[in-house]
């Protein structure tokens, strides 16, 4: 009972902070007319999620043979492709390619955060900085994701003036704009991405067939990371595999459009490390791009989680980031309504990847099962459902391996 | 219901369930007082379904209340259980003599059901009320994931209703229909009963009679989500709104139908987080009053006690929360 009555503690403080919910409160009604906007544009994007539901239930029942295959692709392309069992394997698996006292710039991946993969490399002597401005933030005030997408949703404007005045040593006036905030980090991390000895980003969706990674942004701080330094390390859990270029390309598009882009950026698709045969056809690997290229596929009880009838559909996420402006416990507590993850489908993951069972009971029953996540869920995720078989298998003991 | 994973509000309404067929533990004969005056047959193959919500309504409230102020002097766990404790070791119908202390009106929680058995007689409906036979659906023993408690109850009562020689049963309380409509059937062996949302009934009913709102009023509504998003009751009750004069209906921009804000009181949640719930009922609320509406109407007794305390919370004094059963019912006498 002590786990959740620290919870409570904790997200009681949470629901209490005006800065928080201030800053909330900006970012749900933004993504409402954004997401509204895009969907509208767009409006073939409804069925394509249907499809797309299709290709994920597929793909999970597949996710040992989509790695195995994905593995081979990758090696045929001069990459290096590894299967991690646990956290822990693919920790040392990359603390071994990265080595010590090197300097690396990391893209924003919730896979990462769940390994504790920046503080992993940190301990090992190594300087590790968060490229996306979100994250940039959190690891500059020594905090944690709030949000999957926009892991600094909690912290308003005028705060992060504030933080940017201390970290970067220029000073900034709490009213200012957003695009001088902006400005000044790209100042600060812009030589860092070229001096960098790896770089190591996530990926949204990978295709078995290819072993191509696609990776959706905006920054464009995952082109630098994947393009400038001599090293590309990317860790991705299983769950991102789908078979076909065509199935990633049709994931993707559903991914960004829930996460209420019309469209992003950019999407990088990486299948292997820069090579040219510009000088008399002979292939030569390290052009521009890195030299090397490692792909860390993590399965870290997914595939346990997959054999769950109700439960699985947690692998189907496409980390789209809509539901959690949905919630109403979200609206006021931020990430502090989660583990790794957030919210009920949050309650899941703690449950089954962090075997954390004492955290996830305390999410379990934080969550209303008012169901409004599910209507906005591109893949119709039923929180609800899956939390109250949660709360079943907690209530008969049958704890989830 | 001894794992120590359960919150303890929520073990609390099991109990209750599990010892007097009501969420509250209360004596049933104090709950089947509102249909006293009424003269509704105590045995009919169409039965008009209660539930606990309307019932305690104002105990609820007040027992809220309560907890309410509890959980915000001591953010922790031991509260309702303590409470708890105390309530078995009195052996006495606590919430009811609360009510009996505190409720300004004792007829208050009446009046949502005491408008539905008006309107279904209104529509032709034939009807009968099983007062203190009527039993409980087990809602929260579900959500709580308590389901081989949850099994056992719905069997008895489901036993119950056929031995009491009930076919159809007229539910209008959104967490027993979908509990008596959607779950019962994977629960009990040849399911064999009628269970129609008493929503549905009145919109099929409805159209051909004369309704007129006493007076000119804004009214918004506010899709509880059981019926929102479980049940898909979406249109109906706005329907039946634009059907009666004297009421515009005006909505949210965004948070209506199946996107609608949760009230913050859904699936026992107000037991384990009172104070958190009290906070998403004052957001509601407010999202709510933004629309300029003179009236919420909803069509939840948990949605009405949230919705009530957010108003008062926000100190919005000039607009009300009423059932939509209340607002046919006045208008059928307009």
């Amino acid at each position: 009972m002590t786990v959740f009555k620290d919870y409570k503690k904790e997200i009681m403080g949470a629901a209490h902070d005006e800065r928080l919910r201030l800053a909330l409160s900006r970012a749900i009604k933004s993504f409402r007319s954004n997401i509204n906007d895009a969907l509208k544009k767009f409006p073939h994007t409804i069925k394509l999620a249907e499809e797309v539901r299709g290709i994920k239930e597929k793909a999970i029942g597949e996710m040992e043979k989509l790695s195995q295959q994905a593995c081979e692709a990758i090696e045929a392309n001069k990459g290096k492709a590894y299967i991690a069992g646990t956290p822990e394997e693919a920790l040392s698996i990359i603390a071994g390619l990265v080595g010590r006292q090197k300097l690396i710039v990391k893209g924003k991946s919730m896979t990462s955060e769940e390994i504790g993969l920046r503080e992993h490399l940190e301990k090992q002597g190594n300087e590790v900085y968060e490229t996306d401005l979100g994250e940039f933030i959190i690891q500059q005030m020594a905090s944690k994701p709030m949000h999957i997408l926009s892991p600094a949703i909690h912290v308003p404007r005028e705060d992060v003036a504030r933080l940017f005045t201390k970290v970067l040593g220029q000073e900034f006036s709490s009213d200012a704009e957003i695009a001088t905030l902006v400005s000044a980090a790209r100042d600060f991390l812009r030589d860092k991405f070229f001096r960098a000895d790896v770089g190591i980003s996530g990926a949204n969706v990978v295709a078995a067939e290819t072993g191509t990674l696609f990776i959706i942004e905006n920054e464009g701080n995952i082109r630098l990371t994947t393009g400038a330094p001599p090293v590309h390390i990317a860790l991705v859990g299983m769950e991102k595999l789908v078979s076909t270029l065509n199935d990633a390309y049709k994931v993707s598009e559903v991914t960004w459009r829930y996460a209420n882009y019309t469209v992003p950026s950019y999407v990088s698709l990486v299948s292997g490390p820069s090579k040219t045969g510009d000088i008399e056809k002979v292939t030569t690997y390290g052009a521009h791009g890195p030299k090397e290229f490692h792909v860390i596929f993590l399965d870290g009880g997914r595939t346990e989680l997959a054999k769950h009838t109700l439960l699985r559909q947690a692998l189907y996420c496409l980390r789209c980031g809509g539901c959690l402006y949905e919630c109403p416990v979200f609206a006021v507590t931020a990430g502090h309504f989660g583990d790794k993850y957030f919210t009920g489908i949050g309650a899941v993951w703690a449950a089954i990847i962090s075997k954390d069972i004492e955290k996830a009971a305390s999410l379990a029953y934080t969550c209303l099962t008012c169901g409004r996540c599910k209507e906005r869920c591109p893949v119709k995720i039923d929180v609800p459902e899956m939390v109250i078989e949660l709360r079943r298998l907690i209530a008969d003991d049958e704890r989830p391996k | 219901m001894s794992n120590e994973l359960i919150p303890p509000g929520l073990t609390y309404l099991a109990g209750n369930i599990a010892s007097r067929q009501n969420i509250l533990g209360a004596s049933k004969g104090h709950s089947a007082r509102w249909a006293k005056s009424l003269d509704l047959p105590r045995r009919a193959e169409t039965i008009f379904f209660a539930g606990c919500g309307y019932q305690f309504s104002s105990q609820l409230e007040n027992l809220m209340s309560l907890i309410l102020q509890m959980d915000k002097s001591i953010i922790g766990t031991e509260m309702p259980i303590r409470f708890a404790i105390f309530q078995k070791k009195l052996g006495v119908d606590l919430p009811g003599v609360y009510s009996k202390i505190l409720a300004k009106d004792n007829d208050a929680e009446a009046q949502p059901l005491k408008a539905a058995v008006k309107i279904l007689r209104s529509c032709g409906v034939e009807f009968g009320y099983l007062a203190e036979d009527e039993p409980c659906c087990g809602a929260p023993l579900y959500h709580a994931g308590l389901h081989k408690d949850f099994s056992r109850n719905a069997r008895q009562a489901y036993d119950k209703l056929k031995s009491l020689g009930v076919k159809r049963v007229i539910s209008i309380v959104p967490a027993c229909t979908h509990t008596l409509l959607r779950l019962f059937p994977s629960y009990v062996n040849n399911f064999d009963l009628e269970i129609k949302p008493f929503l549905e009934i009145v919109s099929e009913n409805i159209s051909s009679r004369k309704l007129r709102f006493p007076g000119e009023a804004k009214v918004t509504y506010h899709d509880p989500c059981q019926l929102a998003r479980y049940l898909r009751l979406i249109d109906e009750p706005r329907q039946i709104l634009r059907l009666i004069k004297g009421l515009e209906l005006v909505e949210t921009e965004w948070t209506r139908g199946e996107l609608a804000t949760c009230c913050g009181g859904g699936g026992g949640f107000e037991a384990v987080f009172p104070e958190l719930s009290h906070i998403l009922a004052v957001n509601r609320a407010r999202e709510l009053a933004e629309t300029g509406a003179d009236i919420i109407v909803t069509h939840c007794p948990g949605c009405i006690m949230q919705l009530k305390q957010g108003l008062k919370a926000a100190k919005a004094s000039n607009i009300e929360v009423l059932d939509l059963t209340q607002i046919i019912a006045m208008s059928l006498e307009g």
